[in-house]
């Protein structure tokens, strides 16, 4: 499979992974548009063709909630795997940082795809699994670096007491 | 008339201590109590520690900067997490970054 296929086709024939494209709808996302909020329902998986999307969660900055930059996303790169994972619901809220292409997957379209083709749809929900983790191992070791400065700086602030 | 009177107020009287003694008995065999459930007791919610005090703004840093430092601070982490699982080691996962938020 030529290496231009998103990171979602990974592991499928050139003419696999066309029909799953085929199934997909392009869209362009302006500047700073938003393609999902937190917590808005997920029913659509996006490939990025070109682009850039913040992935953000909102934090209270003085008394301001900001959203504050958890994960950018890049052409080949996917984005709202939440609609294929149960509750469906998207986690974080997802804005073009400049103007993206993309290419967007209803939820109904893929499952019946993958039901017909069950080796094309366990490659993908492969990959779907490989994104999810990725995003855990690095939550995993981002938290536990803000751990450990957090132990020190109790513990700074203990001995400065 | 006096006997009756006296036979009536031992009646009442008898009667309020009988009172007062089902309602002692009834009290000590009310149901326990249902078992106390554990309180599970969360931290306000923040995604990066709101405390920490590289977070607390000096008078002359405007909020712009302050919301670039951390969007700074969330890639040089997550460069740091990403190359600790490329090559996973406790000196790979302790790595410090040039972020000020960090120091």
């Amino acid at each position: 499979m030529p290496d231009s296929y998103p990171d979602l086709l990974k592991g499928l024939s050139a003419q696999d992974a066309n029909a799953v494209l085929a199934l997909g709808l392009p869209m362009t996302l302006l500047s700073g548009a938003v393609l999902f909020q937190l917590g808005a329902d997920a029913d659509q998986l996006y490939v990025i063709e070109r682009g850039r999307v913040n992935l953000t969660l909102p934090m209270q900055v003085f008394g301001q909630e900001q959203d504050i930059l958890v994960e950018e996303r890049v052409a080949g790169q996917t984005l709202g795997w939440s609609a294929l994972i149960p509750p469906h619901r998207f986690t974080l809220k997802a804005t073009a940082q400049i103007d993206t292409e993309m290419v967007a997957f209803q939820r109904g379209a893929l499952l019946d795809h993958f039901a017909a083709h069950p080796r094309v749809g366990y490659a993908v929900v492969g990959n779907v699994a490989a994104t999810v983790g990725q995003r855990l191992q690095v939550f995993q070791a981002m938290w536990l670096r803000e751990m450990k400065r957090g132990l020190e700086l109790s513990r700074g602030a203990g001995s400065a007491v | 008339m006096v006997m009756f009177l006296m036979a009536l107020s031992l009646s009442v009287f008898g009667l309020a201590m009988t009172a007062l003694a089902f309602g002692a008995a009834t009290r000590s065999q009310r149901a326990p109590e249902a078992p106390l459930k554990p309180r599970l007791e969360l931290a306000p919610e923040r995604f990066f520690g709101e405390s920490h005090p590289s977070f607390h703004r000096s008078p002359n840093i405007p909020l712009e900067v302050l919301l670039l430092q951390i969007e700074r601070h969330v890639r040089l982490e997550q460069a740091a997490a990403e190359s600790f699982i490329h090559l996973p080691s406790p000196e790979a996962l302790n790595l410090r970054t040039q972020s000020p938020l960090a120091h």
